[in-house]
């Protein structure tokens, strides 16, 4: 009986790819407050809309981040504020690089640090070029 | 053939890449993709022809790392600044042979330049090291690439470009 039972269950769910999924979160009262703020700014009636429309925007700023672009509001008065998250600059190109250790001999520490500590050479054509492109 | 340069991504078709070198060809068929998402030891960039997007047809790899202050010789210490000193690393640099001669490796460095600078300007950096084989010490040299000398004997030559070099040159070209 608990084996049919199980079997009917199984043939009604969808294929695994696009069953949906559940997603449930722990949130402050304070957070809490500004889900209800913005879905009744925003006129959603589900928390399931406006989840996909969170994920929406936060999908769109995380391409732009990866594509090296910023990401800016205007007001009319021509002024700017950028919009910088911690975890959205780990992906960007620029700050996305990850730390290594090198190792070094004395002499080439030696060199590193008498290059380092003068002015800096003028760029050769070839530099210059590489920059014009 | 409209050339790219973007982040290296999973769906990459890096299998058939062969620039003529083992451990270059090796690296970005079998490390390149863990080394950027799982370990987080280097980003990758790839060029491709936006006609094939997937097809890699060069690659260089980048990293950052710092010189601890203390570890520089005395006498020179005064003349740096009081901090330690930050770098990118330049690890590898490829083009497959089906595209060499074609100035790819110079649109490469070119991208490698442009990152570097980007990198400065949000985090702060003195110079790009790059670890050169021998028979292209002189390609490197042509951007101004200066030789590190006393170097490890077993590894390929460790050669020295000042960012503020790079940054005159933007100037310069605008």
């Amino acid at each position: 009986m608990t084996l049919k039972t199980r079997q009917a269950r199984k043939a009604t769910l969808p294929p695994r790819g696009r069953r949906k999924s559940k997603f449930q979160a722990d949130l402050a009262p304070a957070e809490d407050q500004m889900v209800r703020g913005l879905k009744q700014e925003l006129q959603l009636n589900s928390n399931t809309d406006f989840l996909s429309d969170a994920l929406a925007l936060f999908r769109w700023a995380v391409g732009e981040r990866k594509r090296g672009h910023r990401i800016f509001s205007e007001a009319e008065t021509g002024e700017r504020k950028e919009l910088v998250l911690p975890r959205l600059e780990r992906v960007a190109p620029g700050l996305a690089l990850p730390r290594v250790e090198i190792t070094w001999t004395p002499r080439e520490l030696e060199r590193l640090a008498d290059l380092s500590s003068k002015e800096p050479s003028p760029p050769t054509e070839t530099l210059l070029r590489a920059m014009r492109g | 053939m409209a050339v790219l340069i973007r982040r290296l991504e999973e769906p990459d078709q890096v299998a058939l890449f062969d620039c003529g070198d083992e451990p270059l060809n090796n690296y970005l068929r079998r490390h390149a993709w863990t080394n950027q998402q799982k370990s987080s030891i280097g980003v990758t960039y790839v060029a491709i022809d936006e006609g094939a997007p997937r097809s890699v047809l060069g690659y260089f790899t980048l990293a950052t790392a710092s010189v601890p202050r203390e570890a520089f010789p005395k006498k020179y210490v005064r003349g740096l600044p009081a901090y330690d000193l930050p770098l990118i690393l330049l690890a590898r640099l490829a083009v497959d042979r089906r595209f060499a001669g074609k100035g790819l490796g110079h649109a490469l460095i070119s991208e490698a330049f442009k990152i570097a600078l980007r990198v400065a300007d949000d985090v702060g950096c003195r110079c790009i090291i790059a670890d050169v084989y021998q028979d292209r010490i002189d390609w490197y040299a042509r951007y101004g690439f200066v030789a590190l000398e006393g170097g490890d004997p077993s590894r390929p030559q460790r050669m020295f470009l000042d960012i503020r070099t790079i940054r005159i040159a933007l100037k310069g070209s605008t």
